[in-house]
């Protein structure tokens, strides 16, 4: 009986645990992108972004110019997010 | 008894149909901005790049450097790029360009007709990887990405040129060494 309500108590602890840590590791953020003048050029953005560790989201319009990303904050950083749409020849404009 | 008559048949006939697709690569002959003459035939047993960019589009200027690093690095294993401008693109911003970025590989100016030789994609940059045996390998659309050339292009370069030399294909012509 106590070993059951032990390994119960474990089970939610776990499950409580990876619930926590997943919900709090994915940010979204928004990032406005300089440059980009038509549809064939955002796709380059969107092709290095979604190439980059960590990035499990990748949405770029290029009428808004802006590039929503949802990415895994321990896998990836807004910071290196700035430098691959920098890598692709557009600019990660700082609002 | 039917069934396996299709299927020995399909057998025999997958490999033609890759070879009849294998052909279709066109001889592309064209002058480089420094007067040289460009033919895809005197490629044969090379990994060719051929990369359409054009100097108004960021991710092609961008992916250049790449580029000129890969020809570098890979002639030696027999890595050959050719750049090719896509319209509206003038001799002079190329040449300035091309001597700005110190791109080692020749480029010439293009037109949407000879884009359309390989592809109806209207992306740019575009990059079409040609094995060795002178047939299209793949289709790299927009920025090459490193973790692509790992994975598409690089196995290519590991098989011999040799291998290539004597046999004919689409390109049917005798291999001749170039550059």
């Amino acid at each position: 009986m106590r070993k059951s309500l032990v390994l119960t108590f474990a089970m939610f602890l776990v499950v409580g645990m990876s619930a926590i840590s997943v919900s709090a590791i994915t940010k979204k953020v928004t990032i406005r992108v300089e440059g980009m003048k038509c549809a064939n050029c955002s796709g380059s953005v969107k092709k290095a972004l979604k190439a980059t560790a960590g990035v499990e989201t990748v949405e770029v319009n290029h009428q808004t110019q802006e590039a929503v990303v949802e990415y895994d904050d321990e896998k990836v950083t807004e910071a290196k997010l700035r430098e691959v749409i920098n890598s692709t020849g557009f600019k990660a404009v700082n609002e | 008894m039917k069934c396996k008559v299709f299927l020995s048949l399909l057998f025999f006939l997958l490999p033609v149909a890759a070879a009849a697709q294998n052909s279709s690569l066109p001889d592309l002959s064209l002058k480089d901005i420094k007067g040289r003459q460009l033919r895809l035939s005197d490629y044969r047993g090379k990994v060719v790049l051929i990369n359409f960019w054009a100097t108004w589009c960021p991710p092609c200027r961008a992916e250049v450097p790449y580029l000129v690093r890969l020809q570098r690095d890979y002639r030696s294993h027999g890595l050959r790029v050719i750049g090719i401008t896509s319209p509206p693109q003038t001799f002079v911003e190329v040449r300035g360009f091309v001597r700005k970025a110190k791109i080692n590989y020749p480029v010439a100016l293009g037109t949407q007709q000879i884009k359309a030789l390989f592809t109806p994609s209207e992306l740019l940059p575009m990059t079409i990887v040609i094995g060795r045996d002178g047939s299209v390998q793949d289709i790299i659309e927009e920025i090459l990405l490193p973790e692509e050339f790992e994975q598409k292009i690089k196995p290519l370069l590991h098989k011999p040129e040799v291998l290539y030399q004597a046999s004919r294909g689409p390109l049917n012509r005798p291999i001749r060494r170039i550059r």
